[in-house]
């Protein structure tokens, strides 16, 4: 058996065509009329959406005490470029900024890769136990890390794991979050083309890697952005475990620039610029995913 | 090959060096306190280092004297410092020396026995007028010993008082002249140049509070009776409704700092602890702050029966010794911790500009000699004679009652609650959750 | 044999009742039962080391007085009989429940329907799905600074606009005890709409676009097509993002500490805070558990209700 026939075999019989482009013929004056209100209405949300980022790159060009005045004030009274500089040269930002991808590429792998194998479990293969431990996993998303974090820090602290980059990558890369999300998706991916690979022995960790995960590119994609994001903005982890100047993140690190009784905003604003450009990056990147086709691509001959 | 021979070299030198890292794990514990150069290492917990130079002023000065013992500072976030040491005392890994910011949580790290005594070394210093260490003592013993002890002053604009036409604080005013100055100044600011308000009261509820704890008679925070709080409540709330400081909303949900205020001349004056002269004269420097005159002023009194020895408030900020060091550490610690109560200490700390414990004319000399001092005499006795009273006199349900008034706070502030109302309800709270004395 | 129908769901055939033996059935069984903890293991070391066990010690010490040292003293059902009289901790369980019952079906619809438009072929599509993911992860200090600054009572342009309509007295917003949850709710809803349109975004990849083209070949309108196929077929997507979105709403933070801090009073204090604030604040880790296992009992409840519904509607 090739994957060629096992594909066609499980092709739903209902498309004649394949895909036909979403806009084939030309359009009339109300369509017109209506594809210009979206593009307004995209439009209007997009300003909203990015005047909060605006004043963030604005304050970090302005002077500490300028930062927070009643009533607001948008742009600098002088510009004070010098701040980009002083981020890399006062303050330790590469240090921040490398500790900080560390930490995020290799919670997301850890993630995207456990959660979607363990989620393969949840979501093809039926055992007794299966849905009670599934609630469990859900359950442990909903009780609130600060009322647990002094017991988990005790435990990793005991085997002295703490104030090191492992604790937080054990911490946060077996999260539940990414089996759930992993294990729903998969639950969207028609039954027939598991069951038609196992019919032609196909072995289940086979179904995994050849059929399921080609088919999930989306979803993670989607894992892998929400993951990457989560832990490139976490504060509370860093702060509670990393304890070592060596060993910060960028959220950490800028919160040395507060302190007992003062703080300098326009820094905090300055890194949190520069620690936004990563993440916008890895979206840009990862939203190329999100094209209908990649996930049906396997559904077709 | 290569490739095989490589990753055994690896594995062998990380079998080899597994047991060693083990080993030196085991002497990093208290068991054995000295380094590898044969000196005690200590620990101690500091915040913001960069922009907080106190901790290596205290450490740089220790070692100078007590070559035999080196201080490493560990590095805590200044915002949630409580939150990262509660953590770590939980999980014993708290540094040897640590700060406790202010009076508020040192019942609780007292009464769990996370603080070593040390009355013996209170005692050395009892008859010592220059320090005061009676706020620090629960049932006759102290845990703690204070290295700066911060007490708030009126901070005003002499510029700005010229421009408005009124004359500056003489050293004697109650409430009624604090206010009346600042509705002048609002007054004859407007419409110049330079249209600041009068005042500015940050949104903390010690501008409120502490003062209204430490003047009124009689007033205990623990008492189950509140009242003290009123008078207080309906002067700020008249203050900002006459529109002579920023709301507290405003403040609130626009983040505005203090600094920022006075410190670029949006306020003629403002109320504010000790601590804000270093950061003044700093960002004067930095040109964050417009370079102006300005001068102290004792804090606003009840009337004038004390404008002698004016009564304000500020908690000390204590160094405490980790209960469980014992032997050459311990004695390291106490060390220091004589060090950090020391005149010689207290006049290194003068030098930045910070107010230390022990509060000697030669400190007061040194603060009024930094660059961009003011020089007046009133300044002067504004920070040198007062009567400084504990924002969080030691008890046993002081952090839990101060916790429930920061809601009481926002709460009368915004106008959401009338005074007594707001005043009658968290008594009612206070009774019921069994927190009074 | 012949391939199950659509409907079938995750059920194997094994599993039903049939003319299988039973001995053979129970060999299936077992051997299932090891391919499925295999897939799981991997992850479930980590997961029930590091947050399953925690997670227990929580459940605990809700029945101890702990004050973070030395070992928790068992109390039995104290601090539940003290939830019981405390009236901070209803308020704060009611503005949970405010904020909730706004907060996600709001937020569900639009990132939903955002997720729909941002679907479909348009010019400029990846630029407006990274704005709208955006606002995930600006600095939530510039986010609470601006709109505070558009809420601001005399002349933000939210009121300046509400005047505009010939509103005369527009509320005060975060100053005000009755408004300022309203407005914590919109920012929220502004705030995470995007991040779960990215997770709708997703789940519509993964239904086949001839399914679509069938109904439209039926002749089925759009909003047929939208009853009919879309949402029937991203029910997972939507157990999903539907649970995350109601355990996120019940454990809501970060924004409220920046926007209003739990004020005006308590008008806008939530159980997460609560819960940092019996713990962190005043010592008390017992009580804070305690508040922890009711937030837990709500999500819950509100999941498992949905597990089961979603179970029925497979079926």
């Amino acid at each position: 058996m090739t994957d060629l026939d096992l594909r066609t075999s499980s092709t739903p019989a209902t498309s004649p065509t394949g895909t036909t482009p979403l806009r084939a013929k030309p359009l009339r004056p109300l369509e017109k009329g209506l594809h210009a209100l979206r593009y307004l209405m995209l439009a209007i949300i997009s300003v909203v959406v990015l005047l909060p980022f605006a004043w963030m790159v604005l304050s970090s060009l302005k002077r500490n005490n300028e930062v927070f005045t009643a009533p607001i004030t948008w742009f600098p009274q002088e510009w004070q470029w010098h701040n980009y500089l002083d981020i890399w040269t006062q303050a330790d930002m590469s240090t921040w900024l490398m500790n900080t991808i560390i930490l995020s590429v290799a919670v997301t792998t850890l993630q995207v890769v456990t959660g979607s194998f363990a989620a393969y479990g949840f979501s093809r293969i039926r055992f007794p136990g299966r849905d009670i431990l599934f609630l469990v996993y859900i359950g442990t998303i909903a009780v609130p890390w600060q009322a647990y974090m002094i017991p988990q820090f005790k435990m990793l602290s005991s085997v002295g794991l703490s104030d090191t980059r492992l604790s937080i990558i054990l911490l946060q890369a077996f999260g539940a979050f990414g089996v759930f999300l992993m294990k729903q998706f998969y639950d969207t991916i028609p039954e027939e083309l598991s069951e038609s690979a196992r019919i032609d022995g196909v072995s289940e960790f086979g179904i995994y890697w050849r059929i399921m995960l080609p088919l999930s590119v989306p979803s993670i994609a989607a894992l892998a952005i929400i993951t990457f994001t989560n832990t490139w903005n976490d504060y509370m982890g860093p702060l509670i475990y990393l304890r070592s100047p060596d060993l910060w993140t960028i959220q950490l690190g800028l919160k040395t620039f507060i302190g007992q009784y003062n703080a300098d905003y326009s820094a905090i604003m300055t890194g949190s610029v520069l620690s936004v450009l990563p993440i916008a990056i890895v979206f840009v990147v990862g939203q190329k995913y999100f094209v209908q086709g990649i996930a049906t691509s396997g559904l077709k001959g | 090959m290569t490739f095989t021979s490589t990753r055994r070299t690896l594995l062998t030198a990380a079998a080899a060096a597994a047991p060693v890292a083990a080993l030196s794990a085991c002497g990093g514990g208290s068991d054995s306190a000295r380094n590898a150069d044969g000196k005690i290492e200590l620990t101690m917990a500091g915040w913001s280092i960069d922009s907080t130079p106190e901790f290596s002023v205290l450490k740089e000065g220790f070692e100078a004297t007590n070559t035999d013992v080196v201080v490493v500072i560990k590095e805590y976030s200044a915002d949630d410092y409580e939150t990262q040491l509660t953590t770590d005392l939980s999980a014993n890994s708290a540094p040897d020396l640590f700060p406790v910011k202010n009076l508020q949580p040192y019942h609780y790290l007292m009464s769990n026995g996370a603080l070593a005594d040390v009355s013996s070394l209170a005692e050395s210093l009892a008859g010592d007028g220059n320090i005061n260490l009676e706020h620090l003592t629960i049932d006759g013993s102290t845990y703690a010993l204070p290295y700066r002890q911060d007490s708030w002053v009126i901070y005003y604009n002499k510029e700005l008082f010229d421009a408005a036409g009124v004359s500056y604080p003489d050293g004697t005013w109650t409430w009624d002249d604090y206010q009346e100055a600042a509705q002048q100044l609002t007054d004859g600011l407007a419409g110049t140049d330079t249209p600041a308000k009068g005042t500015y009261h940050h949104i903390w509820k010690s501008v409120v509070q502490g003062f209204a704890l430490a003047q009124s008679e009689g007033a205990q925070i623990d008492s189950g009776d509140l009242g003290f709080l009123a008078p207080y409540y309906d002067r700020a709330l008249a203050i900002q409704e006459a529109g002579l400081t920023e709301t507290f909303s405003t403040a609130q949900s626009q983040s505005l700092a203090y600094q920022a205020q006075f410190g670029t001349q949006k306020a003629a004056m403002t109320l504010m602890g000790s601590w804000y002269i270093a950061t003044l004269l700093a960002q004067r420097e930095s040109g964050d702050a417009d370079v102006f005159e300005w001068g102290l002023a004792p804090a606003p009194q009840l009337d004038a029966s004390t404008s002698e020895n004016p009564v304000t408030f500020g908690d000390p900020t204590s160094l405490a010794i980790n209960a469980s060091l014992s032997g050459e550490k311990l004695e390291a610690a106490e060390a220091f911790l004589q060090y950090v109560v020391s005149e010689e200490c207290s006049s290194a700390l003068a030098e930045i500009g910070i107010t230390p414990s022990y509060f000697s004319d030669a400190v007061v000399d040194t603060i009024f000699g930094l660059e961009g001092m003011p020089e007046d005499d009133v300044s002067r006795a504004a920070f040198q004679n007062n009567d400084t009273r504990p924002e969080n006199p030691v008890g046993e349900f002081t952090n839990d009652i101060q916790t429930i008034l920061e809601d009481t706070h926002s709460e009368i502030l915004t106008g959401t609650t009338p005074v007594a109302d707001a005043l009658t309800a968290v008594e009612a709270q206070l009774e019921n959750e069994g927190l009074i004395a | 044999m012949t391939a199950p129908s659509a409907s079938a769901g995750t059920q194997l055939q094994a599993d039903r009742p049939g003319p299988t033996p039973r001995r053979r059935r129970s060999a299936i069984r077992r051997r299932q039962t090891i391919s499925g903890w295999t897939f799981i293991l991997p992850n479930f070391l980590g997961f029930g080391l590091l947050t399953l066990g925690p997670v227990l010690a929580l459940f605990y010490i809700a029945f101890t007085k702990w004050t973070a040292f030395g070992s928790p003293q068992f109390t039995g059902l104290e601090n539940f009989q003290r939830l019981m009289g405390d009236s901070t901790f209803w308020t704060a369980l009611l503005n949970t429940l405010y904020y909730a019952g706004v907060h996600i079906p709001v937020t569900l619809v639009l990132s939903l329907g955002l997720a729909m438009l941002l679907n479909q072929k348009l010019r400029g599509r990846a630029f407006f799905r990274s704005a709208a993911f955006f606002p995930y992860f600006t600095s939530i200090v510039a986010v609470a600074q601006v709109w505070n600054m558009l809420f601001a009572p005399e002349f933000g342009p939210v009121n300046q606009f509400l005047r505009f309509i010939g509103l005369d007295n527009p509320p005060d917003w975060v100053a005000s005890s009755t408004w300022a949850m309203p407005a914590v709710i919109v920012v929220s809803i502004w705030r995470e709409t995007g991040y779960y349109m990215l997770l709708f975004l997703a789940g519509l990849q993964a239904i086949p676009p001839e399914l679509h083209e069938a109904a439209k070949m039926d002749g089925a309108n759009w909003f047929q097509r939208l009853w009919n196929v879309t949402i029937p077929s991203l029910r997972p997507t939507t157990f999903f993002v539907t649970v995350m979105l109601t355990i996120g709403s019940f454990k809501v933070l970060d924004l409220i500490l920046v926007m209003t801090n739990g004020g005006p009073g308590t008008s806008t204090l939530v159980l997460s805070q609560y819960i940092y604030r019996m713990g962190f604040e005043r010592n008390d880790f017992g009580y804070a558990s305690a508040v922890s296992l009711v937030l837990f009992g709500l999500c819950m409840v509100v999941t498992i209700t949905q597990f089961v519904y979603n179970r029925r509607k497979e079926r």
